[in-house]
């Protein structure tokens, strides 16, 4: 190829590279974001989501709410026959189940949840009142917990970190609600005897 | 070019802003207000400006996620720095000078440039083929695969039409470095794209 190829070549290449698109719809919305952020007069400053401190936060919440959920299990047959009923009814209520931009939780899921949620509402008033102060710490330790990495997740939506977590979150709640349901089934059974 | 860029913008399934008299004096309240702490203004100024932004970003990082991020930290800090903003140049021109910073700053600290989630050719709009040069895709690949340093400038001069001035102004560099970066963004390119062909 001699010189005057290569002008020609180098000519198209820099004509090409001027019809290049030069704006790009980013795929999601990234103004919810930078709205957070950003800081105002009279309202301390917010950098978008530290997330190596929410995921320590996150992380801590975690390990209470799994010490709780622990107490719980080992305690279980210890518990005296519950009375039924008694108490301000506990509540489960609906969580986000949005994964950054690219997942969500299946219908699946959803559905597996309402169900034992429904059941979990209803076996709650058999447990004692310590028990459901137990349930309820609990609950709310696993709900800040989601709370706090869905903010992390709103600023940074694909951190495959903050994601699993959430997913692990998830699952730690529906272990509490399952062993809440064991709990009242067993003591159903010796109820029964 | 004008009709290529139309189509393009059409395919990406977005409407381009046409900058008229009307939305730049538009432009100048929104900055206005904008400096007065109105969000809702910002907001505007967003609206107007994130694609182009957003492009930017992509094309110099290569990567969709960091791409967005960088996006955000752009606008956060054209938000913080807004007061300095006096006019000199066009409101366009300082918000992309603030977003190479934030890409470049962004760069420095961390050394994620290999970790591409997404190619930028999996999102960019699917251009028009022209000339005997192969098409706009491969193009858009090619650039992708650059060296950082050659990328930058190809994408500031070549792409956004910035000058050897501007552009070494705003990654930090020699106007000479500049050049010489350019040369080698064309050389690789000429090489990939011709083996391509061939």
């Amino acid at each position: 190829m001699n010189e005057t190829d290569n002008n020609n070549f180098d000519d198209e290449l820099m004509a090409a590279a001027a019809e290049l698109a030069t704006e790009v719809t980013p795929d999601r919305d990234l103004w919810p974001g930078i709205e957070q952020a950003l800081p105002h007069p009279g309202r301390p400053a917010r950098t978008v989501w530290n997330s190596t401190w929410a995921q320590a936060a996150a992380v801590l919440l975690l390990v209470g709410g799994s010490s709780g959920v622990t107490y719980l299990a080992i305690t279980e047959d210890l518990s005296p026959l519950p009375p039924v009923a008694g108490g301000p009814t506990l509540v489960f209520e609906p969580v986000s189940g949005s994964f950054g931009s690219m997942y969500n939780l299946g219908p699946d899921y959803q559905d597996a949840r309402r169900s034992l949620v429904a059941t979990v509402d209803e076996e709650l008033g058999r447990l004692t009142a310590e028990e459901r102060n137990e349930v309820q710490k609990n609950i709310d330790v696993i709900r800040a917990a989601i709370e706090e990495i869905n903010k992390a997740l709103a600023a940074e939506p694909d951190n495959a970190l903050l994601q699993k977590l959430l997913l692990s979150t998830y699952r730690d709640e529906l272990g509490l609600m399952m062993r809440v349901d064991k709990i009242t089934s067993a003591a159903m059974r010796r109820g029964d005897i | 070019m004008a009709a290529l860029l139309t189509a393009t913008a059409a395919a990406a399934g977005y409407e381009a802003v046409p900058v008229t008299a009307e939305s730049t004096t538009e432009e100048h309240g929104w900055i206005r207000k904008a400096q007065t702490a109105d969000s809702a203004a910002f907001g505007s100024l967003y609206r107007m400006h994130v694609d182009r932004v957003y492009g930017l970003c992509l094309r110099m990082t290569g990567n969709v996620a960091e791409a967005e991020d960088c996006t955000q930290d752009a606008f956060i800090q054209a938000w913080s720095k807004l007061n300095n903003f006096r006019g000199e140049s066009a409101f366009s021109t300082w918000l992309h000078r603030v977003a190479v910073n934030t890409v470049l700053g962004r760069m420095r600290k961390s050394r994620r440039e290999q970790d591409r989630i997404r190619a930028v050719s999996d999102v960019l709009p699917a251009p028009e083929t022209i000339g005997d040069s192969g098409g706009l895709r491969d193009l858009e690949q090619a650039i992708d695969e650059l060296p950082s340093g050659a990328r930058h400038v190809f994408v500031l001069h070549a792409v956004y039409g910035y000058s050897h001035d501007e552009t070494s102004d705003m990654l930090g560099i020699a106007a000479g470095t500049s050049k010489a970066q350019l040369h080698r963004a064309r050389r690789l390119l000429a090489q990939q794209l011709k083996t391509e062909c061939a």
